[in-house]
């Protein structure tokens, strides 16, 4: 589904990504491993086609096709859908308004409840949201959107160790089922605590670090021997 | 009795007007409790179905009471400016309603005034007074609007408002003008203790130059939050100008103005001032631009008389928040979608008392407005 290609990516006049190289096939959910500032989020805003990212050699191929040239816009509507870390308050803008400007209103309120974000549907988007709802919600404006590939940002960090498995347990779910019209999803999520792995069920494991991919590998195995050997290539 | 359903003037609107109207919170008769309609140069309609409230063409109402001349100009000085003098100038003939809020009434459904320029290039002077006595409760509506045929002229407003001890009114104004049209209007309220008051402004409809200037003072444990929605497309020039005086200890008031360009100019010049210890005072300047066209200039001031007054202010005026953009078009919509949910948000109508049935208008209202359609 998605097969990134040696890609380098900017910012201004700084190579952050460096010569990336990563395959995510169909139905399958990845994890993305590395400590603070090694790009995770760069890689995940790149493939969305957020600013300020530069791409500057590379691809970035879903479903086969070249997407680097495709605005932010078009890249969603093609089925990329990207659950923000720390996504922006949009005051007087109501969760149902949002779904509505989605055409996702009749779908609100069952996959709202699923979620335990019944009581926020007249809320404004992120406004004095608590950082597990934000997850939540995140998740939620996911499901609204009804993405092929679903990125995740950090999806566990600011959560309850309660909500950790409520948020893991969603994700597992909007990913692991088929979209609206049937096709097959992958997602691909950021995590450097590894909470969430447990939850998430995930294919394959990828660390990060300065802006290269270290290591691919079992999720489970990675995470391990990150807990002893920190973020390096685990010994053969 | 004066403005009853047995000696109301009632000159029927045609369907046109009445579609015209409606745009502006206009309804059925039978809905509200008090209807006046002020056409060109004649009032041509004032009826009241509620015994608590009397409507009455202003000149009628000079006539039949004689504390109304006491209430004209008992706000207003008659050489304010040139405007109100060309209004005063007319006192042989003036033009406006008189609604009374009967003492201790509390009236169910909205009392309702418009007024309509119906002539191209025509000239209005008007003059409104509202009184609401003692105790009295009650919704209001009114609304200014032009056929579409009609783009050029200009009109000229007071209104004097007097809200008696423990009187409570929410009232909600919607203006829809002429796109060439020059437009100065001046309110003056005067609100004793213990009054309360809710009260939303929608200046949404293009017009070439509106001035809105009004002058409130609160007395004792009064309560005042009025929120004005405005917007300005390319050609719109708006001066919005508001004085508020808190005279009397536990006066309360909240000035709120949402301001969008997209190329015309808004000018919001908002003074507070706290003329006794135990008053409480907010002024909220908010403004968003939608191109680099036109501009918005929000001035709050604040002036604290006595000491113990306490007056505070926030204001803003930016460009649309591209990470907020960026958010929503990530989730599939585009550009113009983003745009239309941020504006529609920024425009959502805060804790604004409307009454029932008006509410989906007054936000469809705005969605027209903003997008261009009117």
């Amino acid at each position: 589904m998605l097969e990134i290609k040696k890609l380098n990516v900017a910012v201004e006049d700084k190579t952050i990504l460096h010569e990336i190289e990563l395959t995510l096939p169909l139905g399958e959910l990845h994890v993305l491993l590395g400590p603070n500032g090694s790009g995770k989020s760069s890689l995940l805003a790149t493939i969305m086609g957020l600013p300020p990212f530069q791409i500057v050699s590379g691809e970035i191929l879903f479903d086969g096709a070249p997407i680097q040239e495709l605005d932010l816009h078009a890249r969603a509507r093609l089925g990329i859908g990207l659950a923000y870390q720390r996504p922006p308050s949009l005051e007087g803008v109501s969760v149902r308004s949002f779904a509505a400007a989605l055409d996702a209103a009749g779908r609100l309120e069952p996959e709202a409840q699923a979620l335990d974000l019944a009581d926020f549907l007249d809320r404004d988007m992120n406004v004095g949201f608590s950082g597990g709802e934000i997850k939540r919600w995140e998740v939620l404006k996911l499901v609204l959107q009804d993405p092929r590939l679903l990125l995740f940002d950090e999806p566990e960090s600011g959560v309850d160790l309660e909500h950790v498995i409520a948020v893991g347990d969603a994700i597992a779910r909007v990913v692991r089922k088929p979209d609206m019209r049937g096709r097959t999803c992958s997602g691909l999520v950021i995590t450097h605590t590894g909470m969430i792995l447990n939850h998430v069920k995930a294919d394959r494991a990828h660390i990060l670090r300065e802006g290269r991919i270290l290591h691919s590998g079992d999720p489970n195995a990675l995470f391990a021997h990150i807990q002893t050997g920190g973020y390096t290539i685990p010994a053969a | 009795m004066a403005g009853t359903l047995a000696s109301a003037l009632r000159v029927d609107l045609s369907n046109e007007e009445r579609d015209i109207l409606h745009d502006v919170g206009f309804d059925d008769v039978a809905e509200r409790a008090a209807t006046g309609v002020l056409v060109d140069s004649e009032m041509r309609f004032a009826v009241s179905n509620d015994p608590g409230v009397e409507i009455l063409p202003l000149k009628d109402a000079l006539k039949t009471y004689d504390f109304v001349q006491d209430l004209m100009f008992g706000l207003a000085s008659p050489d304010a400016n040139e405007h109100i003098a060309l209004v005063a100038e007319r006192m042989h003939d003036p033009l406006g309603h008189f609604i009374w809020v009967k003492p201790g009434a509390k009236v169910r459904l909205p009392v309702q005034s418009f007024t309509l320029l119906e002539m191209p290039q025509g000239r209005q002077f008007t003059h409104d007074i509202t009184l609401i006595d003692e105790g009295a409760e009650v919704d209001m509506v009114s609304g200014s609007a032009v056929p579409s045929s009609v783009h050029k002229g200009r009109h000229i407003s007071i209104g004097e408002c007097y809200m008696r001890r423990g009187a409570s009114c929410n009232a909600v104004t919607i203006e829809h003008w002429g796109t060439g049209m020059d437009v100065y209007s001046y309110g003056y309220s005067q609100m004793e203790e213990g009054a309360q008051s809710n009260s939303t402004a929608l200046m949404m409809a293009p017009v070439a130059h509106h001035t809105s200037r009004s002058t409130l003072t609160l007395g004792a444990d009064t309560t005042c939050v009025s929120q004005a929605i405005v917007f300005a497309a390319k050609g719109t020039e708006r001066v919005i100008a508001t004085e508020t005086h808190l005279n009397g200890a536990g006066a309360r008031s909240e000035d709120l103005a949402r301001m969008v360009s997209a190329g015309g100019t808004i000018r919001n010049d908002a003074h507070l001032v706290g003329n006794v210890a135990g008053s409480n005072g907010f002024l909220g300047c908010d403004g968003l631009k939608l191109t680099d066209e036109g501009a918005i200039t929000a001035i709050p001031a604040l002036e604290a008389i006595a000491e113990g007054a306490m007056l505070s202010h926030e204001a803003s005026v930016g460009m649309i928040d591209n990470d907020k953009l960026h958010y929503l078009m990530a989730a599939g919509m585009d550009e113009d979608a983003a745009r239309n949910l941020i504006v529609q948000g920024f425009l959502t109508l805060d804790n604004a008392a409307i009454p029932a049935g008006l509410k989906r208008r007054v936000v469809a209202f705005i969605a027209e407005a903003k997008t261009g359609g009117m």
